[in-house]
């Protein structure tokens, strides 16, 4: 997806406006004139004046150009459904990772993602547990990160 | 000579040596592998480093950074798709050689030529960095203000295109640094009173997602092509490398020096280094005509340069603790997390650790002759692995290594945030590497200023008055002027596109 600098360089300014309202808040060190807040200001005025630069580049030559245009992966259903479903199963780990546990859930995510590369069922199943155990254990038994256990709680080594 | 004992006792020890070995494989196996990079690399073992001791942890970076440049030159050669970025420069003219029956020599030469640029940007690194450092230990934080300014603003400057963008990717990384309790006033800023950002945006989250989900996420929104089936390498691929070291040292020996300053400056790397030594070396060429039609001489000179580049990147990030490429920006940040602070002071305060760390490229650049001969003949092998099922396996990786920094399930919504960020900036031809360098810095650089502020009581023109600092800050704004120069003219140009390079 690519969106006309003046969108892009609208969004970093309105960011290093927000920077900037907020650094203001912030208070000054006892005795000291500067604060927490005197380098979020300096950040917010660089950010500011290079977005206002690239919004006037891209203002002078903006005809023929489109504010958003769609890149081919994000028209075509296929990939664009790819990139949604990897987005989305990056959040489900998120939010339900400590709920259902690392190792059903990773299995799951492989599965699926496997499926829309278009890999037989069979051979992805297998690369799944296989890769899944061997991240399990790297990480689990090696490492000691104590990844979720969810749903095996009580049936893992 | 009693440090050096004591880096080879360290070095010595099996673990190391598996973890060595171990990460020359997987080194090897990034780089050779086409969409996956020498910085993915890196990204993909940060969160197990994080688990190590400083020593392998700072071996399996070196390798398998140094393997993974390397690695790049054989589906170059083999398929005319470069590996790595930084064996772009002279894809083709290593597939002509192959096409002429003469891959052997080709990657041969890639192999002893990278191992000869790295030992040579090893020997410059092992020789300028404790020099360098006595220099900067009288360094103030006046000084180091400007240094990381000068770093940073090269970071933009030298290898962009388009230096706004980079700037305001820059300004973004700075910002992300502000977030949370660690400033000089510990105060929370821009957590909104929640606890997960009280800490900070962690650093391997944030790198790991803008380096590797970003690609991940690219190679999803792609249709796979299917990669045509490599040229076979039958001969001996160090037949005939003698010769070739006879007939070029000059171009082995500007590649090599190049290649180590490129690397050196901050922000740019192999990948440039490779791009200006073959020009160079086509530049200087009794036979120019020869370039682009199966001639090695390119391949000898950009081939030392690009690894050459990779050890000399190590000189400021040890000296300054200010990143020379992204892999040593990523370094900086393991460095911090071993306690092993980069900076003048380091060489004094881990003699053991710096000396084993140089043995280690030594070590690294030596093992490149035996372990890129098995990768180059396995190459066939290698590509049987179908991308497809890489893709989501590398994700998988990407979630439990973010995972296990903090044992949080937030870093792995970190991770999420910066690679959907790093995936639209590029797409959006913001270069991502330059957030990353402020998100490393950022921290330095609030400290250096707030510290100079106090001292000089408020006034700016402190920053000015010390004589290093005023060199610094004479550079430093040269950068700025040329910057700005570049940027009018191409506004009064009717803003064409930059021509990248």
């Amino acid at each position: 997806m690519k969106v006309s600098d003046v969108i892009s360089g609208a969004l970093f300014l309105a960011l290093a406006a927000f920077v900037f309202v907020y650094a203001q808040t912030l208070p000054p060190m006892p005795g000291q004139r500067y604060g927490a807040g005197a380098f979020p200001t300096l950040i917010a005025l660089g950010l500011g004046g290079f977005s206002l630069l690239m919004i006037a580049q891209a203002w002078r030559r903006r005809a023929g150009t489109r504010w958003v245009a769609l890149a081919d992966w994000a028209r075509d259903g296929k990939t664009l459904g790819n990139f949604l479903l990897a987005l989305a199963l990056i959040l489900v780990y998120v939010f339900f990772s400590e709920r259902i546990g690392f190792i059903p859930l990773s299995i799951a995510i492989l599965l699926i993602l496997f499926w829309r590369q278009g890999i037989r069922l069979g051979t992805g199943a297998a690369v799944a547990v296989v890769a899944t155990l061997a991240i399990q254990f790297a990480f689990s038994d090696m490492l000691r990160v104590p990844l979720p256990r969810g749903l095996l709680a009580g049936y893992l080594w | 000579m009693e440090s050096i004992l004591k880096a080879l006792a360290l070095i010595a020890d099996p673990y190391v040596l598996a973890v060595i070995a171990f990460s020359a494989a997987f080194g090897l196996f990034v780089g050779a592998m086409p969409g996956l990079t020498a910085t993915m690399a890196t990204a993909l073992l940060v969160p197990i480093t994080f688990f190590m001791p400083p020593v392998p942890a700072l071996a399996a970076i070196v390798t398998a950074s140094a393997m993974a440049i390397f690695a790049g030159d054989i589906p170059g050669a083999l398929l005319r798709i470069p590996g790595t970025p930084a064996s772009a420069a002279y894809t083709d003219e290593a597939y002509a050689m192959t096409r002429k029956g003469k891959a052997e020599l080709a990657l041969g030469a890639g192999v002893v030529f990278s191992a000869i640029g790295g030992i040579f940007g090893t020997i410059v690194l092992v020789a300028a960095a404790p020099l360098l450092a006595e220099v900067a230990i009288r360094f103030s934080s006046f000084e180091y203000f400007w240094l990381v300014c000068l770093g940073l603003t090269c970071a933009v400057f030298i290898a962009q295109s388009a230096p706004v963008k980079g700037m305001i990717a820059l300004f973004l990384g700075l910002f992300v640094a502000t977030i949370g309790l660690e400033n000089p006033a510990g105060l929370p800023r821009f957590t909104f009173g929640t606890t997960d950002l009280m800490g900070g945006i962690e650093m391997i989250p944030a790198m790991v997602g803008m380096f590797a989900i970003a690609e991940v996420l690219r190679a999803m929104a792609r249709t796979q092509a299917h990669l045509p089936p490599p040229q076979p390498v039958t001969g001996s691929i160090f037949k005939g490398q003698w010769a070739l070291i006879r007939k070029y040292p000059k171009q082995t020996l500007r590649g090599s020096a190049i290649g180590t300053a490129i690397g050196a400056l901050p922000g740019a790397g192999a990948d440039i280094a490779s791009w200006i030594t073959y020009a160079t070396s086509k530049r200087f060429s009794k036979e120019p005509e020869k370039f682009g039609t199966g001639h090695v001489e390119g391949i000898v000179e950009s081939g030392a340069a690009n690894n050459a580049a990779v050890s000399g990147a190590w000189i400021p990030a040890l000296v300054f603790g200010i990143p020379g490429d992204s892999i040593t920006a990523i370094v900086i940040g393991v460095l911090y997390l071993k306690n092993v602070i980069p900076g003048p002071l380091v060489f004094e305060k881990s003699p053991d650790i710096v000396t084993a760390l140089f043995v280690i490229f030594f070590l690294a650049n030596l093992i490149m002759l035996p372990f890129g001969w098995a990768a180059i003949k396995t190459f066939k092998h290698i590509l049987r692995i179908p991308r497809e099922m890489l893709m989501p396996i590398v994700l998988m990786f990407c979630i439990v290594g973010a995972f296990a920094i903090t044992n949080s399930p937030f870093a792995v919504g970190v991770m999420l945030v910066f690679g959907l960020l790093g995936f639209l900036m590029e797409e959006n031809g913001f270069p991502v590497a330059p957030v990353i360098l402020g998100i490393v810095l950022g921290p330095m650089l609030e400290q250096s200023f707030v510290t100079s502020m106090i001292k000089s009581d408020g006034s700016f023109l402190a920053f000015f008055a010390r004589p290093i600092a005023g060199a610094l800050v004479a550079a430093t704004i040269l950068v700025w002027v040329a910057m700005a120069w570049r940027g009018f003219r191409r506004f009064r140009m009717g803003g064409a596109p930059a021509v990248s390079g």
